[in-house]
Order: structure tokens, then C-alpha cells, then sequence
């Protein structure tokens, strides 16, 4: 079936009708719990083949075959693959098809969480659905069901798209939230899986039909494409895992579902013929209502849409450009930094995050991916793909969940034509820069010029306008002064005549000026007028941040002031001036590490830092105060919350040491490398992060491998980093066995390195029996070895 | 549709327990932290549960049968002894407090250890809470304490199979990791007995559990509960 008649499909029926459960009628016909239903396939073809017939019967134009579960993962322990259960389930169905419905692979969760909650990473994910889809050839069409993972679905639409050319339906399932139970919102999963390509969107399973009205009404809102409802009947009774919605009652609630503007229907679990029979009687009576809501412009995380309908800060932070400390970072592979600087502006009230990783000399396509995973991983905001290499944003755009933005298109042939149909591909929204193979040009006028192309461009490759985002672009005020008028008239045009939404990198505005932050401010204040939607900035600025709260309360956005009066109305959290302590109560440094008192760690060592080398901070004040807090912990003193807190502390006050070394360029203070790793299956790795902190804060630099860790990237690491010390944790004793595989495999490689465990079912007798070298009962202890060995 | 479950505050003394620091009212940084962290847990929490009534078939020394399901070993057969029915259980406080947990160690470490301590502390309310709404709904029964995978001689392999028969990943969104963890991380998966006469309570402290010699809370002084 291709995408025409899929469409004709559509177009010729008021609505299309697909069938009902299969488990529930696999298990009515004698199927024991706990068997796996895709074997039933190839030993008991004759039962799917009659349950399809039956629902065809029924009135069911498209049957799903019997491959919900037919990964290569929940196959495993059935010895068998995709390829020997997908091609027969889909040959059971068309003869029980014979021509009067189509038959569609079906495609359910792999059943593991994907990183960075489970283990399973998305480019894993894509390899198991690609199997899938390429067994499942035979098919009309693939239909993507019952999802509760964002990453997961995209995987395996992309998967569909990239190895089929077969229409595509995806469900996910929400609960009364109208969420899904990974925190998946329905504006999320419409506008990424509609951006992605898929052919029609929905929801499956999870509730009756009555709870699920609500869900259906906000997905038909986010979509203009067809929408699919495929509820349970009701929810299973705990005694006998009975369904209790009646196929009339189920129809009922159908029809108030037609009203809103579903297209198409069915029923999951519990439901069978007589709920399709039920369902195509009551349908024939209604008209399918075209649904046609305008959809706003928008971007997205699976848990948080951002509507572009007023000022939203992009947080710039997140870039090398000037700046010595981040370009360390990315030198070292410091991801924890960069997460650092992600935290801070989404703190500050950034709305969306600019990420740019390019810096001569490192892999920028690799940085990328890890950079999006673990941003992704910390924080909800939905980010803004910086980049000029189009290898690297396509990798981008891959690993991204969600909607991201582009940054950036400009009127260059060359870009336009390498750029867009990447944004198409992976349903983006795109930065379109007025600039191109002539450069800026001077006028506002033939910036508008150049947006049109841009825009015209990228409605010819399918992009919608409201994706479409124009950059006027800021030109520095010190030396083109009648440049910034010019902007303003630009972003005032787009907004206004082409209906567009704007954005602007504010900063440069201010290029060799004193007091930056005035003209900035003001330029800022000046570009909102003028029809701003999207500053780029930096939001750790608090006039800046203030300016875009202060111009939403005084045009009516934020209604009563509330944001304005939340953020501002407590004097704790205006913008106020550093405290002056007192001399005579002030606290010195090892004092503010041994009170948890953070800020106030860090301000100390800055000021520290103007008198004091920074190795005499770190071994004279830091290291005593460290070993005092271990030794009350140690005594039942202080409690193992107090000594991270106290960690925290000497952490900001290295995070000071590490910014004036890198502004001196010199060479940063190690006392000696520790590779750390939770081992192979463990995902539990809080244990390992507190080990990591206080090592860190002693001076230790830490390659922290991460959780569910390959023996063999724990030596290739060790032998990498020419370490002393590896560091390995894990949590259940189903795990211990990867312990013991990964100290067997150093010894093997003859690693000339020491190890340590712990963890919280490990025992001085176990760490022995393994071969380890260490046991360390917490991570004050693993401290202790970690002096034992670099002293 | 089952009874809603929600947290309203977080057990502090238990949560405080876990972080082997039983009677401490935190003061000063970390009271204003525990204070932050408890704010945010509670947004992110979100109680979800489902379980499953079943006629126990037989049993005998190694373990017991019931509809889909083998329990194995010698803990649960005393566990379920006098009992008719077993009540199959599992409960979560979701997969947003697992974000928030991991968003936490990004923003200080501190807090993190803390936001896990109070979620472990949430989980066990809801499983508190599940106790109380099973025994409101069979007024007429007696049930024992709850007895998770792990405990005793009840391997954690059975896992897979519990969860299996509860629907787990489909009615609570629980799911297991290769190595038969489970997934959001404050979860629990248990089993209790049913029945329709007054039962002996059973044994329980650390005298009877297999992690008595290398238990964390031991060490300090203290213990977890079990």
C-alpha cells in the first residue's frame, strides 16, 4: 500500500475501522499467561487467521498481524527471530484478508527502557525496529503502537521511514494525565511524530474510552493529521482481569470521540468482533468532522512544549565562542560543565538552550550526540541545534527526543539546499539567517527580501511556515550605527508581513562599548517592540532575564503579573547585591566547607584566589576541611547528606580554581587520574556520582565511565588514561558477576592498575574472592585508597 | 477503576533512616535542602499501582503455584501458610522522580542523595497506602506483611514472571532492565498472603535476613525496616 492509497483509503471512507485485541483472543482460544503469543504464528496459524477473519467479519478494514511483540529482544528466550515469526504472521493475515482489508506489521515496545532511565540506547532501539520492519516487508502498512517512550517511538519511525516505504500510524499510550507514564505530554508526541512523517497519530490502550476523551480532544488540537483512537474496554478487574465496558457503551463513547474529529478507530485490550461490529454500526450513522484548529508554532522535549506566542529566552551559554573555560572543557571531554552551564541558565529562566560544541581539533559530530544525550538526560528544555556542518546537525537532529530547532539556514544556495531537507526529515523547526552568497546585506528591505526566499524554500520542501524562524541579525552597534535600525525595520517586516517568528542574537549589539549591559538591555527592550520572539542571550544575566519578565508584564502576556510578582515579589530572589559579611562573623573558607555554605565557598575563593596560588587553596584550606568532614562521618558526627554538602562546596571552589587556571592557561591541578564506572546492567549509579564528587574535590581528576559500563571500556579507558586506579561500583547482586568479569578482563590485559569496589550488597569477602584489590565501604574510604595510591 | 493513591508530604524520620541518620532533624544548609528537595519530589511524584487477586494452587517446600506463576522457595511457602490467596502487587512513584533524581546530581550532589532517600521513603508510603485500601477492600480478610523478590530465598529472577502477570509495564509503566532490575528505580514488586482467618505474624528483623552481615544500616546502628 503506498501513501496514495493510504490517502484514498482515507478520503473514500467516512472512517477507517481497524480491529480489536489479539491477546484476549489468543488467550480465549486456550493461550496459557506467560506464553509469547508471536509463536502461535507459526505452530497454531489456523487461530490468527480466524481471529482476523472474524474481524474482518466484523467490519475491520485494516487487521494488525501477530507481531506486537516480535522484537529480537522479548523473542529471545523463544530461540526464535523476527524473520522466522513476522513473514508467516503477515501470510496469516492476508489469507484471512483475502483482498477486503489491509494488513499491517504491528510494532510494540521493545520492553526495556531506553537510556538515560534503562539501558538500551537509541541507536540500539533503531537496530531492533529496523529488523522488524525489514521482516515485515509483506505488509500494507506498519502500525506503531501502545508507546510510552518519545526516543523509543521516534526510533521506530524512523526505522519504518528509513527501511520501508509503507504508511506509517503511531500510538502512544497516555494515562488520565494526558501523559504517558515516561512523562510523554500529547503536544510532544503529535508535533515530533507528525514533524517525523508519520501518516496518522493516535492513542492505544491504557484507559477506557470515556477516561481517554480527554487525551483524544488535546491530540486534536496538536495535528493536523488523521487521528487514531484505539482504546481498552475499561480497565481489568485485580480478581479476574476482566474488561467491563460493553461493546454498545463502547461505541457510545466512540461516537463522542467522532465528534471531536477522530478518523480512526478500534479497540485494544479486552475488546473483540463484537466491539468493532458494535463500533462500524454506531460510526455509519455520524460524518467524519475535518479538523481544522491552527496549530502554533512550536518546539518541544517529551515532557515540556514550548509555544513560540510571546518572548522566549534561547539560553547562549552552551557555545565555545570566547570562552576559555568551556573550550577546556570540551578539550577534556568535561560533559559534566557543560550540563553545569545547562542547569545554571535553565535556573535563570532560559526557555530553550543553544547548544554549540565546534571547536578545531575535536570530533564535533561525537560531542554533539554525547552533549544532546545528556543535556537531554538533566533537563526539559527543548534545544537549538548550533551548528554549520551538516553531518553533525543530521547526527543532531537523529539522537534529538522531541522538536528541536535548527541554527542555522541562511539564502545560500548551498546551504539552503544541504540544510532544508534535513529540517524536513526530522520535523524541526529552522533559524533562517538573512544573509547570503553576497553577505549582510545593509538594508532591512533586502534582509526581507532574502527571508522570503528562505521561507518560499522551505515551503517547497514541505517544511510548514509556522517552523520557519527568521534571524534579521544584530550587527555591532560601536561600528555600524545605522545598521541597528536597519535590524529593527527588518525583524518588524518579518513579524508583521510575513507572519514569521523572529529571532536575534542580542550580545553582539554591544561589541566594544563600555557597560555592555545597558546597550544590550535596551536593545533587547527595543527588538521586543519590534516584534521579537526568540532572543538569544545570556539569562544569568539578571537586567536581561528582568527586561523580558518586564516587558511580558507590561504588554499583558503575563496576565495579573504573576511570573513577574513570582520571581520578584520575594526579595530573596531579586536581583540584590552580593552580601558584605561582616568581618567579625565571617566564616573562613574550611569553615564554609565544613558548613555546606556553597555560594559562599565560592566567593571566598575567588576573592582567595587574587593573593593565594591555587595549590596552596586546594592543599592548605580545601583537603583539611575535607579530611575534618570525613572524620566526623566517620565518627557518626555528620551524616552522609552533610559530607556531600560539604563536597558541594569544594567543588564550586575548584569549579573557581579551574575557571582562573583556564583563564591563565595554565596547567590544571591533578593530583592523579581515577577511572570510575557502574558495571555492565547496573543503571543504579547515585553511589558512583558521590564517589566521584569527592575525589574530584580532593584533587583527583575522574574519567567517569558512567553506569552499565562494557568490561571492556573500563580497561580501554585504564590503558588510555595511564590510570593507577579504577574505581568500579555496582548495586543487586545480579550484577556482582559483571564485577568480577571486569576485573578478570584487566588482569587478562595485564593493566597495570589498582581496583576498588563498593557497593551496597558488596562485602570485604566478596571484593577478595574477585580479585580486587580494594574494598571500600563508602566513598569517604575510596578517598582514603586513592591517597594510598597517589599519596 | 482502582482507589487513587497520591503523597502528600514525605516521611522525613524514614527517609532520614535511609540516609543512616535515624532521629536527625536536619538544621542549617541541609535543612533548607531537605525543605527544596521535598517541594520538588512532591511535584514529581506520581503513585501509580495495580495488583492482582489469585487462588493459591499448591504448595510445598520448594514454593508456590499460583495461576501463571511459581513462587519459589521455602520463605513464601511459610510466608503464604494458611493462606488461600495470594495478592500479587507492584507500585511506583513514576518515572518523572527518576529525572529528577538524575537532574540532581547535575545541580549538587547533596541533593540528589537527599531526593533519593525521600523517594525511597514515598515509595514505601504508597505500599503503605496499598496496604491499607487492600484491607478496606476485603474487610473480612487477613493478610500478611508484604514479601518482595530478593527477600529470604525469593530469588529476584522471579521478577520477570511478576511482573508478567501483573501487566506491569502496560497498567504502571514498571518494566525490568537485563539484569532484572526494576525500572523507574523507586518501584516495588511484592507478594501477601490472603485469608479468611486470623494470622501468626510472622518473623521478621534482621536475625531473619540474608543481608544481616554486610547491611549499611547495621553498620551504623540502625536498621532498615525489614
Amino acid at each position: 500500500m503506498s501513501a496514495v492509497d493510504f490517502k484514498k483509503l482515507l478520503d473514500e471512507n467516512e472512517f477507517v475501522i481497524l480491529d480489536g485485541a489479539m491477546g484476549t483472543m489468543l488467550q480465549g482460544m486456550g493461550m496459557k499467561p506467560g506464553e509469547i503469543p508471536e509463536l502461535y504464528n507459526i505452530e497454531k496459524p489456523e487461530w490468527t487467521e480466524k481471529i482476523h477473519r472474524s474481524y474482518i467479519d466484523a467490519g475491520s478494514m485494516i487487521v494488525y498481524a501477530n507481531t506486537f511483540g516480535a522484537s529480537r529482544v522479548k523473542l529471545a528466550s523463544s530461540g526464535k527471530t523476527p524473520a522466522d515469526v513476522i513473514p508467516p504472521a503477515i501470510a496469516n493475515a492476508k489469507r484471512a484478508a483475502e483482498g477486503r482489508a489491509y494488513v499491517a506489521l504491528d510494532i510494540g515496545p521493545i520492553g526495556q527502557l531506553l537510556e538515560p532511565s534503562g539501558e538500551l540506547s537509541f541507536e540500539e532501539a533503531y537496530d531492533i525496529f529496523k529488523e522488524e520492519v525489514i521482516a515485515g516487508r509483506d505488509a500494507d502498512l506498519i502500525v506503531i503502537e501502545t508507546m510510552t517512550d518519545l526516543h523509543e517511538t521516534k526510533a521506530a519511525l524512523l526505522a519504518a521511514k528509513e527501511n520501508s516505504d509503507l504508511p506509517v500510524l503511531c500510538m502512544m499510550t497516555f494515562e488520565e494525565n494526558k501523559r504517558t507514564f515516561t512523562g510523554c505530554a500529547v503536544s510532544s508526541a503529535a508535533l515530533t511524530l507528525e514533524g517525523l512523517g508519520a501518516d496518522a497519530v493516535g492513542v492505544n490502550c491504557s484507559l477506557g474510552p470515556d477516561e481517554l476523551y480527554p487525551v483524544v480532544e488535546e491530540f486534536v488540537r496538536w495535528t493536523h493529521l488523521p487521528v487514531i483512537a484505539k482504546p481498552n474496554a475499561g480497565l481489568p478487574d485485580p480478581e479476574t482481569g476482566e474488561y467491563h465496558v460493553t461493546p454498545e457503551e463502547f461505541a457510545e463513547s466512540a461516537a463522542k470521540m467522532a465528534r471531536l474529529g477522530v478518523k480512526i478507530f478500534g479497540g485494544c485490550c479486552g475488546t473483540d468482533p463484537d466491539y468493532i461490529r458494535a463500533l462500524c454500526r454506531k460510526l455509519s450513522e455520524l460524518k467524519y468532522v475535518k479538523n481544522e484548529h491552527t496549530i502554533p508554532a512550536a518546539v518541544c522535549t517529551p515532557e515540556n512544549t514550548v509555544v513560540i506566542d510571546c518572548p522566549r529566552i534561547i539560553g547562549e551559554r552552551i557555545n565555545p565562542t570566547g570562552k576559555k573555560r568551556f573550550k577546556e572543557a570540551l578539550k577534556s571531554n568535561d560533559i559534566d560543565y557543560i550540563l553545569s552551564q545547562a542547569v545554571e541558565q535553565s535556573e535563570a529562566g532560559a526557555e530553550l538552550l543553544d547548544v554549540n560544541v565546534g571547536l578545531p581539533g575535536i570530533d564535533e559530530r561525537d560531542m554533539m550526540i554525547r552533549t544532546i544525550k545528556a543535556i537531554q538526560s538533566i533537563t526539559n528544555l527543548p534545544l537549538q541545534i548550533d551548528s554549520t556542518d551538516p553531518e553533525v546537525l543530521d547526527a543532531a537532529l537523529r539522537v534529538y527526543n522531541g522538536k528541536p530547532i535548527v541554527n542555522s539556514v541562511n539564502g545560500e544556495e548551498k546551504s539552503l539546499k544541504t540544510i532544508l531537507p534535513l529540517v524536513k526529515k526530522y520535523g524541526a523547526a529552522v533559524v533562517g539567517l538573512t544573509l547570503d552568497e553576497n553577505g549582510i546585506p545593509k538594508t532591512a528591505d533586502e534582509r526581507f527580501a532574502i527571508a522570503e526566499k528562505i521561507l518560499s524554500r522551505a515551503l517547497e520542501v514541505g517544511i510548514k511556515r509556522e517552523n520557519v524562524f527568521i534571524d534579521c541579525l544584530t550587527l555591532t552597534a560601536s561600528a555600524e550605527q545605522a545598521g541597528v535600525k536597519e535590524t529593527l525595520r527588518a525583524v518588524y517586516r518579518v513579524k508583521h508581513e510575513l507572519g514569521l517568528k523572529t529571532v536575534l542574537g542580542v550580545s553582539n549589539i554591544s561589541f566594544g562599548l563600555p557597560h555592555r549591559e545597558l546597550v544590550n538591555c535596551n536593545f533587547l527592550q527595543m527588538a521586543m517592540v519590534n516584534g521579537l520572539d526568540l532572543p538569544i542571550m545570556n539569562p544569568n544575566v539578571p537586567s536581561m532575564t528582568g527586561a523580558v519578565r518586564a516587558y511580558k508584564l507590561l504588554m499583558g502576556i503575563d496576565e495579573n503579573s504573576v511570573d513577574y510578582i513570582s520571581h520578584y515579589g520575594n526579595d530573596d530572589n531579586a536581583p540584590a547585591p552580593i552580601k558584605i559579611v561582616n568581618a567579625e562573623n565571617s566564616l573562613d573558607l574550611g569553615g564554609a566547607v565544613l558548613k555546606g555554605l556553597k555560594s559562599e565557598g565560592a566567593r571566598m575563593t575567588a576573592e582567595l584566589l587574587r593573593t593565594t596560588p591555587a595549590m596552596e587553596i586546594v592543599n592548605d584550606i580545601l583537603i583539611p576541611a575535607l579530611d575534618k568532614a570525613g572524620a566526623m562521618f566517620e565518627s557518626g558526627k555528620m551524616f552522609l547528606p552533610q559530607l556531600i554538602l560539604s563536597a558541594g562546596v569544594a567543588q564550586a571552589a575548584f569549579e573557581e580554581i579551574k575557571k582562573k587556571i583556564a583563564e591563565e592557561s595554565g596547567e590544571p591541578v591533578v593530583k592523579g587520574t581515577v577511572v570510575l564506572a557502574t558495571v555492565k546492567g547496573d543503571v543504579h549509579d547515585i553511589g558512583k556520582n558521590i564517589v566521584k564528587v569527592l575525589l574530584e574535590n580532593y584533587g583527583y581528576r575522574v574519567i567517569d565511565l558512567g553506569k552499565d559500563v562494557d568490561p571492556q571500556r573500563v580497561v580501554d579507558a585504564a590503558i588510555e588514561y595511564d590510570v593507577r586506579l579504577v574505581g568500579l561500583s555496582a548495586l543487586m547482586t545480579t550484577t556482582l558477576g559483571a564485577m568480577a568479569d571486569t576485573i578478570a578482563l584487566l588482569k587478562k590485559n595485564n593493566v597495570n592498575c589498582k581496583t576498588v569496589v563498593g557497593g551496597a550488597v558488596l562485602t570485604p569477602d566478596y571484593a577478595e574472592q574477585i580479585g580486587a584489590d580494594f574494598y571500600a565501604r563508602d566513598a569517604k574510604a575510596t578517598v582514603d585508597v586513592a591517597k594510598r595510591i597517589y599519596g | 477503576m482502582p482507589e487513587k493513591i497520591t503523597v502528600s508530604d514525605i516521611d522525613r524520620d524514614e527517609a532520614f533512616r535511609y540516609m543512616a541518620a535515624e532521629g536527625y532533624t536536619p538544621e542549617g544548609a541541609l535543612a533548607d535542602i531537605t525543605e527544596e528537595c521535598e517541594k520538588r519530589l512532591l511535584a514529581a511524584v506520581r503513585p501509580v499501582y495495580t495488583y492482582r487477586v489469585l487462588p493459591i494452587e499448591s504448595k510445598d517446600d520448594s514454593g508456590v503455584v499460583l495461576p501463571g506463576i511459581v513462587l519459589p522457595g521455602k520463605d513464601i511457602t511459610e510466608l503464604l501458610a494458611g493462606c488461600d490467596n495470594a495478592v500479587l502487587m507492584c507500585a511506583t512513584v513514576g518515572a518523572a522522580v527518576d529525572a529528577l533524581i538524575r537532574r540532581m546530581q547535575s545541580e549538587d550532589m547533596a541533593k540528589a542523595v537527599v531526593t533519593d532517600a525521600l523517594a525511597s521513603a514515598a515509595i514505601e508510603q504508597v505500599c503503605n497506602k496499598f496496604d491499607i485500601l487492600l484491607a478496606e477492600k476485603y474487610p473480612d480478610r487477613y493478610f500478611t506483611f508484604r514479601f518482595s523478590p530478593g527477600y529470604g530465598d525469593l530469588p529476584l529472577t522471579v521478577q520477570h514472571e511478576l511482573l508478567g502477570v501483573l501487566n506491569a509495564s502496560r497498567l504502571a509503566g514498571i518494566t525490568l532492565d537485563s539484569s532484572g532490575l526494576m525500572l523507574p528505580m523507586k518501584s516495588v514488586s511484592a507478594v501477601c498472603g490472603m485469608s479468611g482467618s486470623p494470622l501468626e505474624r510472622k518473623k521478621t528483623g534482621c536475625a531473619f535476613c540474608r543481608m544481616k552481615d554486610n547491611c549499611s544500616f547495621r553498620r551504623k546502628g540502625v536498621r532498615c525496616g525489614f
